[in-house]
């Protein structure tokens, strides 16, 4: 199995191209700042280490914290990995969890319901409006072949305009000075899973459990096979008789579904009122997430971990250093730049190609009449 | 025979004025086929010289080679005497070579004039705007030295296939072509178009142009040059003189009866009508009419062979047959049963399968798996599910089952399909296609460019199928292969049928030469027999 | 209501801003034209606005010059733009990422960058004094003429050059080599390899100008439209101007009437929200939904186009 010299390399790959975003990132630190030693140390090991004169021990708080702030990210990033597998390159996620959140919001604050329940309705239903602003870009591509890209980028504001516009006219509680909602029932909080303030909400298992379900549904199901068979080839799906505009429409309906519970878990586990008045971001960390996970649900959870964890370390950095926080965008974008660049360091992977490649050819030599597998 | 040859070129080295020498030319692609074994090529000043060959002898690659497109891998090339490293089309261009593609690298929104002069349009004097005066000045005075009648001002989407091809040879010289590489030109040329291409070419020789004519059009190159290489299996077969070589020589040595793989098949008992074409009709958007009224069936246990120069409609036609585009009008019936229009899902749920022509656009998922690919027709059958979830055992066991049964030489069902030699991916896809049992199968050139062992195993399992009773519908210009495997065949030639053979192993290459060239057709009622109910 | 709102629309201080409001989305809109008519998407422009709007604001204070301002947001919008490009053409970086990654960059790295330069936070105060501003012009004979001097005359010298730049950018695409070699390469690459035309090179050209275009807008927004940068001021132009050259067909002069109605909206989101009654939030959609409709209506009018060319050769039989 040489296939694994290629694995290895893949992850090689990887680690070498996040290495080199941490070095553009020191070189940006060196050259800001007055303690780059300090910063760097804040932003490399900061989130799970306390500096303390007795010496230095594990922050459980924090890397507790950190877990919590990978909650909505899995999700969008599950909800990138199935509609860029579907070659969908869909940009509306962070309508869909804006969306999500305010409906899951919504339904939080006025619908009565038991605890338990409540939860669950809230999310599905931000699910399902996710889902269904998605069928607009979806439908616009398979019908008229509009580009899914732009119309979800418009969409995005879209939503952003409308929800804004119910916040500030028709749901805001206008006792506060700050434009937000009545507080959600306390039947519809999402509770911590340990209640010690780090936000690390039941929302966090759910997130994992939903890796799962997207994992088995990318690899062991009839429509995510077609999803990642058309991603990988339209014409072969259409031509195996695959339903092409039906599963295009799903990835991204799919998509919206997860960036919506996304959005819902999140407001109704983090805060008590919805109060985002801008895009929340996730998305396009969704979208980090799953360039760093190559796609693959499985590795989402470690990729959104990697990001909390920068995210993390930026905010340490800025808050203990004279570096901003905001260093943050510019390891994502380097990391993206690098992890996404197929040919990046490929002609060692070519070379791995042309060994295993002579090999077979002296393998099929030898084994040319009987044919079959050879293990 | 091949030290007779070798002796034969080193006569000629001593002795002539060379334009190109190509020696000891081999190419090997990174995966690790040997497209050119040691080819020697040796272009006289002012000849035109045939290349001839089978698809896949490594013509290509050899003027690919020449023109700067690939590097090879080891050998020598001297242009005019001097020893030159061709790395670019760039270079090709400077060293006085132009190439005419098969496929026409034109803008089609351009003009005539704006694509000849593509590159190195003229400008005014400020020299930031182009001179279109003077662009269309410069394709007509060129048209009119060498005598190729062209439109400057017509958009090229607007201007049929023979003018194109003149824009194509009007662009090379206007570069100062001195030896032109022409691709297969007739391909796509009526028989009129062939004609006048002829008679241009002939003009430009007399011009003291050198020209490189790639075909496997046994007629034309007679007609046409005075020297030819022939290659088979990436090596040259020897340099001739036209006059001195027979057709039948130029035969045997191209298509090499000697090593020609027999299929052995009893005669075919053909019982019901499965496929029934009728009236087919079709116009490309370019307003070229690709296929016109075509009428045929295919009954069980038969293969009928559809034989033909390419782009004579074959490609529209089971483009056709599986729903990839629609007629313009006709009725294409399975079992009695109307299919336009149909879902490819509906299609193959009528139980059609296809090995697609283009295996790489149609046939296969690249990165995916072969276990992936081998069931892609097939995932959503109940044997495989289980519940919302695949039944992984089951598609384990079918993919493991078809890689033994269709010998596909891999490391394990995990492998991506793209890794895989040529032949073994066809294998992919004609596991897929042939283990549907299907009751029509089309196979659209189902052996091009693979090798001899997957070649004969693949004609064999489409034998063995037909035999079980599946209606085959087979579509190859590989003559051989269409003879050899077909119990009957029929002929097209500008998108018609214009011959029906019910017995094809009746049949030689120079008959199917005739029809095939357009040469020969048959009486309308002799081709109305192959429309059985 | 509809009274007074028609009454504003054309009031000439409406069409003036309407003008106004246009000129950046115009600049990146021609800037995606270039790239698209080559083959390239660019999808980097609001990440390209966003740093060109702060280096044009930072070369316009550490020289004290607003024509070097410009320059610089210029230059350094053409090195992104390239960046970009050396990432898709040479690594295969999806161009899609490599866009998203600039816009990455423009979003969080220039709060960074201004940081690391100034020391400031989110905008840049006081940098942008009045001297260091993009000037206006009056134009000599039109500024004397009643209305049509309000509406046209007395804009910024940006302004009047994103509207010369339709024309002159259509003359580059149609009437130029270079152009000629654009179009090609973006048609049909084989085309242009085959006869010795760098597809890579075009591709090289076509994206710089698409980021040269994008770095004067984001000039314009910074040291004109809101005269000093801040964190959120260019606020999905870039994207906008996709969707306006989506709109536009690709093409210069289609690309300017789309950016325009793009402007249209937005000044109506500026004029309406001042007025009772009118939520100045669903008004900020108008330009959004125009996008949608637009491109909806564009692809409606290209399916036809093939039905009617397919309809012509039938009836020709």
């Amino acid at each position: 199995m040489s296939d694994r010299r290629l694995i290895v390399f893949n992850l090689l790959r990887g680690v070498a191209a996040i290495s080199l975003a941490l070095a553009v990132a020191a070189i940006f630190i060196f050259i800001s700042s007055d303690e780059p030693l300090t910063a760097l140390k804040y932003l490399l090991v900061g989130p799970v280490v306390s500096f303390k004169a007795t010496g230095n021990v594990f922050n459980t708080t924090s890397f507790l914290t950190i877990l919590a702030a990978m909650i909505p990210t899995i999700f969008s990033g599950l909800a990138v990995c199935v509609m860029f597998s579907a070659n969908q390159f869909n940009l509306g996620g962070e309508g869909a969890i804006m969306l999500g959140g305010f409906v899951g919001a919504l339904l939080g604050i006025y619908l009565d319901l038991n605890t338990g329940l409540h939860q669950v309705v809230c999310v599905l239903a931000g699910a399902v409006a996710g889902g269904l602003i998605m069928l607009i870009p979806a439908i616009l591509k398979v019908k008229l072949g509009a580009s899914e890209m732009v119309t979800s980028l418009m969409m995005n504001y879209v939503v952003m305009f409308v929800i804004l516009h119910f916040l500030n006219f028709v749901f805001a509680d206008r006792s506060k000075g700050a434009t937000q909602t009545f507080p959600f029932l306390e039947t519809a909080r999402i509770p911590e899973i340990i209640s010690n303030g780090t936000k690390l909400t039941w929302g966090f298992v759910v997130a994992l459990i939903f890796v799962v379900i997207i994992a088995l549904f990318m690899y062991r199901t009839k429509w995510g096979y077609a999803i990642r068979m058309i991603g990988i080839n339209q014409s072969f799906a259409q031509y195996s008789g695959m339903q092409v505009g039906t599963v295009i429409i799903l990835s991204q309906v799919i998509g919206g579904m997860l960036s919506g519970m996304g959005g819902s878990i999140e407001v109704l586990g983090r805060f008590s009122t919805f109060l985002w008045r801008e895009l929340p971001g996730y998305g396009w960390l969704g979208i980090t997430i799953a360039i760093l996970a190559k796609n693959n649900p499985i590795f989402v959870p470690f990729a959104a971990f990697f990001i909390a964890y920068l995210n993390k370390g930026c905010n340490l950095m800025a808050t203990y250093s004279d570096v901003p926080s905001e260093m943050i965008d510019i390891i994502q974008a380097a990391i993206f730049l690098f992890f996404a660049a197929e040919q990046f360091l490929a002609k060692y992977r070519q070379r791995i190609v042309v060994r295993n490649a002579q090999r077979d050819l002296a393998l099929q030599e030898t084994a040319a009449s009987q044919g079959g597998i050879n293990s | 025979m091949e030290q007779e040859v070798i002796v034969e070129q080193k006569e000629i080295v001593e002795q002539e004025d060379f334009v190109v020498q190509m020696r000891g030319i081999s190419k090997v692609y990174p995966n690790g086929i040997a497209a050119n074994k040691d080819v020697d090529f040796l272009l006289r000043r002012g000849e035109i010289h045939a290349i001839m060959g089978e698809n896949g002898a490594g013509k290509s690659t050899l003027m690919k080679i020449l023109f700067g497109l690939e590097q090879p891998t080891s050998g020598e090339i001297l242009i005019n005497g001097q020893s030159v490293a061709i790395t670019s089309p760039n270079k090709a261009i400077s060293l006085g070579i132009g190439m005419v593609h098969q496929h026409f690298m034109l803008v089609p929104s351009l003009t005539v004039a704006e694509n000849i002069v593509l590159g190195m349009a003229p400008t005014t004097k400020s020299r930031f705007l182009i001179d279109f005066k003077k662009a269309v000045q410069i394709a007509e005075e060129n048209a009119a030295r060498y005598n190729l009648r062209i439109d400057p001002n017509a958009k090229v989407i607007d201007i049929p296939v023979g003018m194109k091809q003149k824009v194509e040879i009007l662009k090379a010289l206007v570069r100062g072509a001195k030896i032109l590489i022409l691709d297969e030109p007739t391909a796509v040329l009526t028989t009129q178009e062939t004609s006048e291409l002829f008679k241009e070419l002939i003009a430009l020789k007399e011009q003291g142009f050198t020209i490189i004519f790639i075909s496997h059009k046994l007629k034309e190159i007679k007609q046409i040059t005075d020297r030819l290489t022939i290659m088979r299996g990436g090596r040259s077969m020897g340099v001739y003189n036209t006059a001195d070589i027979s057709e039948k020589e130029i035969s045997r040595l191209m298509v090499g009866r000697d090593v020609v793989l027999k299929v052995v098949k009893d005669k075919s008992q053909p019982t019901e009508t499965v496929l029934k074409v009728r009236d087919l009709e079709y116009t490309n958007r370019w307003n070229k009419k690709m296929l016109d009224k075509v009428s045929f069936s295919v009954r069980k246990g038969e293969i009928l062979g559809i034989a033909g120069v390419e782009g004579n409609g074959q490609r529209e036609l089971v483009e056709m047959l599986f729903n990839l585009n629609t007629p313009d009008a006709g009725t294409v019936t399975v079992c009695g049963e109307s299919i336009v229009n149909l879902s490819q899902d509906k299609i193959r749920n009528r139980g059609v399968s296809l090995v697609p022509e283009d295996r790489m656009t149609y046939g296969i998922a690249d990165i995916a798996s072969i276990e992936e690919n081998v069931i892609s027709d097939r995932f959503g059958n109940k044997r495989f599910n289980k519940g919302p979830l695949f039944n992984m055992r089951e598609i384990h066991h079918e993919s493991q089952n078809l890689i033994v049964d269709y010998r596909i030489l891999a490391k394990s069902p995990k492998q991506q399909v793209k890794m895989l030699s040529g032949g073994n991916i066809q294998k992919v896809v004609v596991a897929r296609e042939l283990s549907s049992m299907p009751t029509l199968l089309i196979a659209d050139q189902p052996t091009r460019g693979i090798d001899v062992g997957a070649t004969e195993f693949i004609r064999n399992e489409i034998v063995e199928l037909s035999r079980g009773g599946t209606a085959v519908l087979l579509v190859s210009a590989d003559l051989n292969e269409v003879i050899e495997l077909s119990d009957s065949l029929i002929v097209m030639y500008g998108g018609k049928i214009v011959g029906y053979f019910e017995d094809s192993s009746q049949l030689d290459d120079l008959t199917m030469g005739e029809y095939m060239l357009g040469l020969k057709h048959q009486t309308e009622e002799e081709i109305a027999k192959v429309s059985y109910e | 209501m509809i009274g007074d709102l028609l009454l504003s629309i054309f009031n000439s201080d409406f069409l003036y801003s309407v003008i106004r409001i246009t000129a950046p989305i115009l600049f990146a809109a021609l800037g995606a034209v270039i790239a698209e008519k080559a083959g390239v998407v660019n999808i980097g422009l609001e990440g390209i606005m966003m740093i060109s709007a702060l280096f044009g604001v930072l070369f316009g204070y550490w020289t004290q010059s607003w024509l070097v301002g410009v320059i610089g947001a210029l230059v350094i919008g053409v090195l992104l733009a390239l960046l970009i490009g050396f990432f898709a053409f040479e690594l295969k970086t999806d161009i899609i990422l490599g866009g998203i990654a600039v816009n990455m960059l423009g979003a969080g790295g220039t709060i960074f960058l201004l940081d690391m330069f100034t020391g400031m936070r989110g905008n840049t105060g006081a940098l942008v004094t009045r001297e260091l501003l993009i000037p206006t012009v009056d134009i000599p004979l039109i500024q004397s003429i009643p209305y049509l001097g309000q509406v046209l005359s007395g804009h910024s010298v940006l302004t009047y050059l994103a509207f010369l730049l339709v024309w002159l950018i259509w003359v580059v695409l149609y009437k130029t080599p270079l152009g000629l070699n654009i179009r090609a390469v973006g048609e049909n690459p084989n085309a242009a390899t085959s006869i010795g035309v760098s597809v890579q090179k075009i591709q090289y050209i076509a994206i710089g100008l698409s980021g040269a275009m994008a770095g004067l807008g984001g000039a314009f927004m910074s040291m004109y439209y809101s005269q000093g940068w801040n964190s959120g001021m260019v606020a999905g132009r870039g994207f906008i101007a996709l969707a306006a050259t989506a709109m536009g067909r690709g093409e210069p002069v289609g690309t300017m009437l789309s950016s325009l109605l793009f402007g249209l909206a937005q000044a109506l989101r500026t004029k309406v929200s001042g007025m009772q009654g009118v939520s100045s939030y669903l008004v900020s959609v108008i330009p959004y939904l125009v996008t949608i409709i637009g491109l909806v209506l564009y692809a409606i009018s290209i399916k036809n186009k093939l039905k009617k060319r397919h309809a012509v050769t039938e009836g020709a039989e």
